[in-house]
């Protein structure tokens, strides 16, 4: 009986949301749009130093995220000799891929750089559900249909999680930030070994 | 199926190079004119060229980067130092904004990124031993090879300027042409690679000093 009943508690935290594992209390919901200002600005040319480990790989290169317009990115990724693996245009949900080396050149590895780049610059958004601890708040949206959550810490914007099956499938971490530029920013996968860490190339 | 994606990774296609006739028409377009060499000039520049190339047995030099991507505001500017030693050892170290380091020794690439260090055969790959020669023949200047290039000759101002657009096609989608500026004596200024996107990477090198002794430690990995 004992076990059974510490199987259901399981079985009831399990199927949990992700706000209520984590102690978050649902409350109303902002009428305001979630906002992301960390590549919001067309007048700025957001460099990174980039690092990139994939199973038992490493490598480096330049990351390069420039606001075209409204709901509209660019993303390239050079070498540091300046030699350009890929260049991407967002626009919305919409993706182009104006170039990518051949050997890159892989519809699975696109479409997680998609993913994960629509994310990361998706500059606003609906709240579908809005949660709260102390003075963090947990804000529900959906990116090109799979289900996110926004932490806001002190009213900033600290990580975007991607859920599936009620676990994080991709944490976002944006740190040391500085007038609205995340100086450094990780990207971690969880249901396979990648993370993107990228650290801001000051001018 | 992923992981076998990234299991070439760790090849670094630094350098691959393309040509087109837009940049013809800019560059004729530009405030600087350049005028095309005759014959004569051209095959002056290339024994002038490949004399100096001749007598180099080491190089040092600062060099400064610009990487143009047409959406950007500015050009990404990067700055380190360039240390060659004749036959085939380049050495370039990234100081500014990071550190980087990248060195061509004994058919390897090693790089050295802000302390994680890693390395590759290049024996065994094509385009990067031809990337390895190309870098090489570049420092020296002395990479007129008519079949491995289409090969065009300017006079800039003071200087001469090189056009080579890689003949090999695979090379031609990494990098679509080589612009290399030599000044009065024949060492390479400036070489400027230009993708198929026509965006480029501009390198300017200054304070060069020309077979000084450099000591191994230089080209350590």
């Amino acid at each position: 009986m004992r076990f059974f009943l510490i199987s259901l508690v399981f079985l009831l935290v399990g199927c949990a949301s992700y706000p209520k594992k984590n102690g978050f209390v649902r409350v109303e919901d902002s009428d305001r749009p979630i906002q992301n200002p960390y590549f919001s600005d067309t007048l700025v040319d957001y460099i990174y130093k980039a690092k990139i480990d994939v199973f038992d790989k490493s490598f480096g290169g330049i990351l390069v995220l420039k606001k075209l317009g409204p709901a509209s990115h660019r993303i390239a990724f050079t070498t540091e000799m300046g030699n350009t693996l890929f260049d991407f245009s967002f626009l919305n949900d919409g993706f182009k891929v104006n170039r990518i080396l051949k050997e890159l050149d892989r519809k699975i590895l696109i479409n997680i750089l998609r993913k994960d780049f629509t994310a990361l610059i998706r500059e606003q958004n609906s709240i579908l559900e809005q949660y709260q601890k102390e003075s963090e708040s947990l804000k529900k949206a959906t990116i090109l249909g799979k289900e996110h959550y926004y932490l806001y810490q002190n009213n900033r914007l600290a990580q975007i999680v991607r859920i599936g099956k009620g676990t994080p499938k991709v944490v976002f971490l944006f740190f040391e930030i500085n007038d609205n530029i995340a100086q450094q920013i990780k990207i971690t996968h969880y249901n396979f070994k990648l993370t993107i860490a990228l650290k801001a190339i000051i001018d | 199926m992923l992981k076998r994606i990234f299991s070439f990774l760790p090849i670094r296609p630094e350098g691959i190079l393309t040509f087109n006739l837009l940049c013809y028409l800019f560059f004729s377009g530009t405030a600087f004119a350049q005028v095309k060499m005759s014959t004569a000039e051209a095959t002056a520049l290339r024994t002038k060229v490949k004399a100096q190339a001749k007598i180099t047995t080491t190089v040092s030099s600062d060099f400064t980067q610009y990487k143009h991507l047409d959406f950007l505001s500015n050009d990404i500017e990067s700055k380190g130092t360039l240390a060659f030693k004749a036959p085939d050892i380049v050495k370039w170290e990234y100081t500014t904004p990071f550190s980087y380091a990248v060195l061509f020794k004994d058919e390897k690439l090693f790089i050295n990124d802000n302390g994680a260090k890693s390395d590759m055969d290049l024996g065994s790959n094509k385009v990067f031993k031809q990337l390895n020669q190309l870098i090489t023949a570049s420092i020296r200047g002395d990479m007129f090879d008519d079949t491995a290039f289409e090969i065009n000759y300017f006079i800039k101002e003071d200087n001469s300027l090189v056009h080579f657009m890689p003949k090999d096609e695979q090379f031609a989608t990494f990098i679509k042409a080589f612009h290399i500026s030599f000044n009065a004596v024949g060492e390479v200024e400036e070489v400027k690679m230009i993708e198929p996107s026509d965006d480029y990477t501009q390198i300017i090198f200054s304070n060069r000093t020309l077979n000084q002794p450099l000591p191994d430690a230089v080209f350590s990995h």
